[in-house]
C-alpha cells in the first residue's frame, strides 16, 4: 500500500506537471501568436508567406534581378551625393580639388562620417563607400600620416565582444576608441564635442612631433564635422562641453575651440582649407565664414551620409560633375538669431500642478501636468502640462531673414533695423545675422538663370508653369539648378487683418544638363493653390491679394528677394548689398480674390484650428504674433515666461476638457448595427475596376458593415505594427516597416546567399538636391524594392519642418521651407505609390520637438497651421494621394494631434481628399491617447506593438485591454463612433487595394515554435489524461483490494 | 496538526505564503508609478486568493482523520486542488507575462535614441517589480508542483 501511496502521490504530480505545461502552452500559443512579428524578428522565422499572383498583379518591379535592383538604388544614392552635395562658400579656387590632389583630412568625421554606424539612416551594405575611399578612388592622395593617426590611434575601429544583456552570449560588436558624441540627448545638461585638439595628437596619442612636415605645402586640407541627432533626441542651446569634458556655455551646434583648432593646424599646414559639414542640424559657422576669426578658404554640405552617398560627394569635391545641391535651411551667425528659438523647448503653465481631474471617469484621479517631461511626455498623467507658443507665425528660416531685409529697404516704417532680434550689432542687419541663405548653393560652372516666361491658371486646380532659362558660359557640359521664386503683395488688406506674407516664398525647382555656351530651359510647374495665403480672421479661408505678383528664377532666396527689390526700383544706394539682380515676370491680380481658394475637393474651407491660438483660451492679446507691419513691436518674446494660469480662462472647462483628450465622449442612446457576414470578401474576384476607381462606391460600405463591433473598434485603436486579417473581411496580413531611408528589411538572394539592404537614402542631401524628379525617381526606387522584399507598407520619409536648428528630427525631415518639403514629398510618396506601395510621411503636425513630444501644446495661428507644416505635407498627401501618413505625437493647441478632426477630417480627407492609411506615431500612453477621439478624428490604425488583437474584450472583465472604459458594452450604443471606425477601416481596406496588397494573399505557415507549442500541447494533454487516470485508480483501488 | 504535517504539506505551505507575498507585490506594483501603474491583469487577483484557499484547503483535508470511501474522496479532492492551484498558477503567470511583456519590450528594448528616455527611475522600479513578481509566481508554482509529488500526511499519521 505504501508503494502505490507513493505511485499515486508521482502520478498526481506528474498530472499537475502536465496540466501546467497544458495550460502554459495553449495560453501561450495564444500570446505567441499576438507577438508573432516580434517573435518572426527575433527568431528570425517567417510566420506569413506572401503569394503574389503574378499574371494579375497591377504592380510590378522594373527590374529583371535583384543585382539590377541594387543597382539601380545604388545609382540614386551617388546621385543624392552628387547633387545634394552644396559648395557654401568657394574663394581662392579651392574647389575643385585638381586630379591626382594631394589631401590632408582632418577631424573624426572625416574617417567615420555620421552615421558611423548602420541602422535605420545607414543600411550597412558590404560594399559600401565612405569618403576617405571615395576621394582615392577619384585619384586624391590621402595624407597617411594623418590617416594612420585617425584611423589607428584615435578612432581605432575595432570589434568588442559585448555580452547581450539578456542572455550573456558575446557578439562582435564595432566600436571606436574615440568618436563624436553620436546624439545630443533629450536637451541633455551636456553636450560633449568630441574632437582631439591638434596639440593632443603628440601628447595623447604619440605622433611624432614632426607630424606637420609629412604634409607637403601644396596638400589641401579638408576638415569634417559632424553633429549627430536622433529620436527623443533634442539640442539644449548652451550646453556643449569640450574634449576635455569642461562645459564652454557655448552652443552645441557652434563649432568648438577644438574643432577650430582643427582649422587653425590645417590652415598652417596646407594650402588651402576646405570644411564639410555633416548635418542635418544647422550648425553656426560665423568662425570660417568669410571676415571669421578662423576663415576657410571652402565650406561644402554633405548631410547625412549613406552607404553610397561619398562616391557623388567626392565626385563633386573633384568636379568631376558640377555643384549644384542648394542649401535647404539658412545658417547664421548666431541660432538664438532665429525668432522661432526665442520659443523653443517649452515650460509649464504657471498652476500645471493644480490642474487635478478628479471628475474624468475614465480615469479618476489622473492629473493633467506632467511633473517630469521628457521626449516621451513624462509620467503617466494626460501629459499636458507643458507649452511653447510658436510665436513667430510664417517666419520660419528664410522667410523671415529675407523679408526683414526687403523691408529694411523697402519699407522703413515697418522698423526692420531695429534692435529686436539682432545679435551681431546694436540694430539687426542682414548680412551680419545671415552666413548662408535658404536656396545658397555655388556652381563651378558660370551659369545664368532667366526666368523667361510664367503662366499662372488662377482655376482651383490650375498650375503656375514657368520657364526658365539656363545659360551654360562655361566650357564644359553641366548640370544646373534652376529655382522658382515668387513676391505675393502685402497689401493694406493684409495688415488690417494680420495675413503675413513673406518677401520672398520659393515654389519649386529644376535641373537641366546644359552644353558648353549652350542654353536650355527648365519648365517648373506648381499649383497655383499654392500661391494663396489663408486669412483667419476676416475671410476665414484663403485668399488671392490684388496686386502684382512677382516672379523670379535665382539662385537662392536672397538672391531673389534682390531680384524684387531692383525690379521695384531699389539699387544699393537704398541699401541693397548687389547691384548683380535678374530678371522679374509679374502677374497682376486686379481685385482681391476670396472664392477661388475658398473651397477645395468641393468643400468649404475655413476655420479649423481657431483653438490652436492661445488667445483664444486665455480671452485676451496674451501673445503678439510676428507681423512684419512691426518687427519692433512684435518680435517674439518668450512666453514660457508669460504667465499663463488655465485656471484663469475665460474657458477653463473646454480647455481642461482638450487637455484630457476628451474631444469626443461615447454617448449610450443611439444603437449601433451589428456587423453581420455578408458573403463580401478582399480579394480580386469582388475587387473590380469600380471598386478600385472610388472609395464611394457602395462596395466599401457594404463590405465593411460586415465588421463586428468589437473588431470594427477594436481594429482602429489596436491597429498595432501590422494590420490584422478582419472576419467577414479577410483582407491580407500587412506588416509595416521603418524607415525614412528606405525599407530597412533586407532581401537575401537564396541562390547567392547575399543580401542587400535598401535603405540607402539619405533624406538630408535629397532635400539639399533641389530635385524634385530625383526624389520621384527615388520614391520608385523604393517602391520597387517593396516589391522586392514583398513588404508593402512603410514610414518611408520625413516632411515635418525645420522649425529650429535643434530638433533631434532634423535629419530625417527635407527643409525650413514647406514647398521645398512639399515637392520632394510629392516626388518620393507619388514614385511610391506608382509601384504600389504605401510610403507614409513622419510626422504630420508640428513635431517641432522631441523634448516633451509626447504632450507638448504648440499653439499657433491658423496661417501658420495651415502654411507651414501641413503645406510640406499637402504635396505627397493632397497633390499625389500618397497612400499613408503617420500623425505626430504632440498638441496642435491643447489637442493631442491624433485627436485634430480639424486636421485630420475637415483638411486631411475632406479639402484634399486624402483617402489613405492614418497612423498615429507608437501610443505608449492611454491617458494622453484617447481612443473614442482617435475613432472620430478618422485615425485609421493606432499604432502598438500588437498583433492580433483587433478586439475590445481582451480586458480583466471583458474590457478593452488598454482603456477599461472601451468595451462592446460601452460603444455598441454609439452608432456614431462605431461607424466612423468602419469608415476608418473603409478607407484603410480601400487603401490595400489601390496598392500591391490586392494582388497578394498571405498564407500563414508554421514556424518551428509553433510546432513546438503544438507538440507540447498534444503530449502534456495526453499525458495529463494518462497520469490523471493513474493517480485516480491508485488512490482508489488499492483501498478496494484491502476491502477485498 | 503540525505534527501530522509532512514535507510536502510544508512546501505546499510555502507555494501558498509566496502566492499571498507575489499578489502583495503586484499590488504594490500595478499601485506605484511607473510604467505599470493603473495596469492590471485580468483575473490575478481572484486567481490567487483562490490558489491560496485552495492549497490550504488542501492541507486542511489531509490532516482530517477520515477513512473509507469518504478518506478516499478526501485524498482526490485534495489532490484536485493540489493539481486546480498549480494549473491557476500556471494561469496566472501567462497572464501576467502577457499582459507585461509589451511594456516590458519599451522600456528595454526601445531603439537606441530612445531608451534613455524610456529608462526613467519610475519606469525601472515598475520593470523591475513587475519582472519579480513573475519569479516569484513562477517560484509560487514550482511549489505547488514539488507539493503535489508530495504526500500531504505524515506516513504514520
Amino acid at each position: 500500500m505504501a508503494k502505490s501511496k507513493k505511485l499515486a502521490s508521482l502520478m498526481r504530480g506528474l498530472a499537475a506537471l502536465m496540466a501546467v505545461l497544458l495550460v502554459l502552452s495553449v495560453i501561450g500559443a495564444g500570446v505567441a501568436d499576438k507577438y508573432r512579428s516580434a517573435l518572426d524578428d527575433t527568431l528570425g522565422t517567417q510566420s506569413y508567406v506572401t503569394i503574389t499572383d503574378a499574371d494579375k498583379a497591377r504592380f510590378k518591379s522594373d527590374y529583371a534581378t535583384i543585382e539590377e535592383m541594387a543597382a539601380a538604388a545604388k545609382n540614386i544614392a551617388i546621385r543624392e551625393g552628387e547633387e545634394g552635395t552644396v559648395v557654401m562658400k568657394n574663394d581662392n579656387a579651392a574647389l575643385p580639388l585638381a586630379d591626382g590632389a594631394k589631401v590632408a583630412l582632418f577631424g573624426l568625421a572625416a574617417y567615420a562620417p555620421y552615421p558611423y554606424n548602420s541602422g535605420d539612416l545607414k543600411a550597412g551594405n558590404e560594399d559600401a563607400v565612405d569618403l576617405v575611399q571615395a576621394l582615392k578612388d577619384e585619384g586624391i592622395k590621402v595624407n597617411e600620416t594623418l590617416e594612420e593617426l585617425y584611423m589607428n590611434k584615435i578612432l581605432n575601429k575595432h570589434i568588442e565582444m559585448v555580452p547581450n544583456r539578456w542572455t550573456g552570449v558575446e557578439v562582435p560588436t564595432e566600436t571606436y576608441d574615440i568618436i563624436y558624441t553620436n546624439a545630443p540627448g533629450d536637451m541633455a545638461n551636456e553636450f560633449r564635442v568630441v574632437e582631439v585638439p591638434p596639440e593632443n595628437f603628440v601628447s595623447e596619442f604619440g605622433l611624432d612631433a614632426n607630424w606637420k612636415s609629412s604634409i607637403e605645402s601644396d596638400t589641401v586640407g579638408i576638415v569634417v564635422f559632424a553633429r549627430g541627432a536622433g529620436e527623443g533626441n533634442t539640442y539644449n542651446p548652451g550646453s556643449a562641453v569640450n574634449y576635455a569634458g569642461e562645459p564652454t556655455g557655448k552652443d552645441p551646434l557652434e563649432l568648438s575651440e577644438d574643432e577650430l583648432a582643427i582649422v587653425d593646424v590645417a590652415k598652417e599646414t596646407c594650402s588651402k582649407v576646405i570644411v564639410l559639414i555633416n548635418s542635418g542640424n544647422n550648425m553656426m559657422l560665423k568662425e570660417i565664414a568669410k571676415g571669421g576669426a578662423h576663415e576657410v578658404d571652402a565650406i561644402a554640405y554633405i548631410g547625412i551620409i549613406n552607404d553610397y552617398q561619398c562616391t557623388g560627394i567626392a565626385r563633386v569635391l573633384t568636379g568631376k560633375v558640377n555643384a549644384t545641391g542648394a542649401l535647404p535651411d539658412t545658417y547664421v551667425a548666431d541660432n538664438s538669431s532665429i525668432p522661432a528659438v526665442v520659443n523653443f523647448g517649452g515650460d509649464y503653465y504657471a498652476d500645471y500642478e493644480t490642474l487635478a481631474s478628479s471628475n474624468d471617469p475614465r480615469f479618476p484621479g489622473v492629473e493633467i501636468g506632467n511633473s517630469k517631461a521628457s521626449s516621451f511626455g513624462g509620467s503617466a498623467t494626460y501629459n499636458g502640462g507643458h507649452y511653447i507658443v510658436e510665436a513667430e507665425g510664417i517666419y520660419v528660416g528664410y522667410k523671415y531673414f529675407e523679408t526683414r531685409y526687403y523691408d529694411s529697404i523697402m519699407n522703413p516704417s515697418f522698423k526692420a533695423n531695429s534692435a529686436a532680434g539682432a545679435t551681431q550689432a546694436a540694430t539687426w542687419d542682414y548680412n551680419k545675422e545671415v552666413l548662408f541663405t535658404f536656396g545658397h548653393g555655388l556652381s563651378y560652372l558660370d551659369y545664368e538663370q532667366t526666368i523667361k516666361s510664367v503662366n499662372v491658371d488662377k482655376t482651383p486646380e490650375g498650375e503656375i508653369t514657368a520657364v526658365v532659362e539656363i545659360k551654360n558660359n562655361s566650357d564644359k557640359e553641366g548640370l544646373f539648378l534652376a529655382q522658382l521664386y515668387v513676391q505675393q503683395p502685402y497689401t493694406e488688406y493684409d495688415k488690417t487683418n494680420l495675413v503675413e506674407k513673406s518677401a520672398v516664398m520659393f515654389l519649386n525647382s529644376g535641373k537641366v544638363t546644359v552644353p558648353a555656351h549652350g542654353t536650355a530651359d527648365v519648365t517648373i510647374t506648381v499649383p497655383t493653390k499654392y500661391l494663396a495665403s489663408y486669412d483667419y480672421k476676416a475671410a476665414k479661408t484663403y485668399i488671392l491679394d490684388e496686386g502684382d505678383y512677382l516672379f523670379t528664377a535665382a539662385a537662392g532666396s536672397h538672391a531673389a528677394v534682390n531680384n524684387f527689390l531692383a525690379a521695384q526700383g531699389k539699387t544699393t544706394a537704398d541699401g541693397m548689398d548687389t547691384d548683380k539682380t535678374g530678371a522679374v515676370i509679374k502677374w497682376n491680380l486686379d481685385s482681391l480674390d476670396t472664392t477661388t481658394y475658398a473651397t477645395d475637393n468641393g468643400v468649404a474651407v475655413t476655420n479649423v484650428a481657431d483653438d490652436a491660438d492661445l488667445n483664444y483660451w486665455t480671452g485676451k492679446d496674451t501673445v503678439t504674433y510676428l507681423s512684419r507691419q512691426d518687427w519692433e513691436g512684435t518680435y517674439p518674446v518668450n512666453y514660457n515666461e508669460v504667465e499663463i494660469k488655465v485656471n484663469d480662462s475665460p474657458r477653463k472647462d473646454e480647455w481642461i476638457s482638450l487637455l484630457r483628450g476628451e474631444v469626443y465622449t461615447i454617448v449610450n442612446n443611439n444603437p449601433a448595427t451589428e456587423g453581420t457576414d455578408k458573403g463580401l470578401r478582399f480579394d480580386t474576384t469582388n475587387i473590380q475596376y469600380n471598386q478600385l476607381e472610388s472609395v464611394k462606391d457602395p462596395f466599401w460600405d457594404n463590405l465593411v458593415s460586415q465588421i463586428t463591433i468589437d473588431e470594427a473598434v477594436g481594429a482602429v485603436i489596436h491597429g498595432g505594427s501590422r494590420s490584422d486579417v478582419l472576419t467577414n473581411v479577410d483582407n491580407p496580413v500587412v506588416i509595416q516597416n521603418e524607415g525614412v531611408s528606405g525599407f530597412t528589411t533586407g532581401y537575401t538572394d537564396e541562390a547567392t546567399g547575399k543580401t542587400y539592404k535598401f535603405n540607402i537614402h539619405s533624406q538630408t542631401l535629397m532635400g539639399s538636391s533641389f530635385n524634385p524628379q530625383l526624389a520621384y525617381e527615388w520614391g520608385l526606387v523604393e517602391g520597387n524594392s517593396g516589391l522586392w522584399i514583398e513588404r508593402y507598407d512603410l514610414w518611408g520619409t520625413g516632411l515635418t519642418l525645420r522649425r529650429t536648428p535643434y530638433n533631434g528630427r532634423n535629419y530625417e525631415y527635407i527643409s525650413e521651407d514647406p514647398m521645398l518639403a512639399n515637392r520632394i514629398g510629392y516626388g518620393i510618396l507619388l514614385g511610391c505609390k506608382e509601384k504600389g506601395i504605401m510610403n507614409g510621411p513622419k510626422h504630420m503636425g508640428f513635431n517641432d520637438q522631441e523634448h516633451n513630444r509626447g504632450g507638448v501644446s504648440a499653439y499657433m495661428t491658423e496661417q501658420k497651421f495651415r502654411e507651414t507644416d501641413l503645406r510640406a505635407f499637402q504635396g505627397g498627401l493632397d497633390d499625389a494621394k500618397g497612400l499613408a501618413v503617420m500623425i505626430a505625437f504632440n498638441r496642435i493647441g491643447a489637442t493631442n494631434a491624433a485627436h485634430h478632426v480639424g486636421m485630420l477630417q475637415k483638411i486631411l480627407r475632406n479639402e484634399w481628399g486624402f483617402y489613405g492609411l492614418i497612423s498615429t506615431d507608437m501610443m505608449n500612453n492611454k491617458y494622453y491617447f484617447n481612443p473614442e477621439s482617435m475613432v472620430m478624428a478618422g485615425i485609421t490604425q493606432v499604432a502598438d506593438f500588437g498583433g492580433n488583437d483587433n478586439h475590445i474584450n481582451l480586458g480583466e472583465g471583458g474590457v478593452d485591454a488598454t482603456w477599461a472604459h472601451i468595451s462592446v458594452d460601452t460603444v455598441k450604443n454609439d452608432s456614431a463612433l462605431v461607424e466612423q471606425a468602419r469608415e476608418n477601416l473603409k478607407y484603410q481596406l480601400y487603401t490595400f487595394a489601390n496598392s500591391a496588397v490586392l494582388n497578394v494573399s498571405t498564407e500563414k505557415v508554421a514556424t518551428w515554435w509553433d510546432n513546438a507549442i503544438s507538440t507540447i500541447t498534444i503530449v502534456s494533454a495526453v499525458l495529463t489524461a494518462v497520469f490523471g487516470v493513474a493517480w485516480i485508480a491508485l488512490t482508489v483501488l488499492p483501498e478496494k483490494k484491502k476491502e477485498a | 496538526m503540525k505534527k501530522k504535517l509532512s514535507v510536502g504539506a510544508w512546501i505546499t505551505c510555502l507555494a501558498a505564503v509566496l502566492t499571498l507575498i507575489s499578489l502583495i507585490v503586484y499590488f504594490i506594483n500595478v499601485g506605484g508609478t511607473g510604467y505599470f501603474h493603473n495596469i492590471e491583469v485580468k483575473n490575478l487577483v481572484l486567481f490567487s486568493i483562490l490558489v491560496i484557499v485552495m492549497l490550504l484547503c488542501a492541507i486542511i483535508l489531509k490532516t482530517l482523520d477520515i477513512g473509507g470511501a469518504a478518506g478516499r474522496a478526501v485524498d482526490l479532492v485534495s489532490g484536485a486542488l493540489q493539481i486546480g492551484a498549480a494549473v491557476l498558477l500556471a494561469i496566472i503567470l501567462i497572464n501576467l507575462i502577457s499582459s507585461r511583456v509589451e511594456g516590458l519590450a519599451f522600456i528595454y528594448f526601445s531603439n537606441a535614441d530612445v531608451i534613455k528616455e524610456v529608462q526613467t527611475a519610475e519606469n525601472l522600479a515598475s520593470a523591475t517589480t513587475t519582472i519579480a513578481d513573475m519569479v516569484l509566481y513562477g517560484v509560487s508554482l514550482i511549489f505547488a508542483i514539488v507539493g503535489s509529488f508530495c504526500s500531504l500526511r505524515k506516513k504514520n499519521s
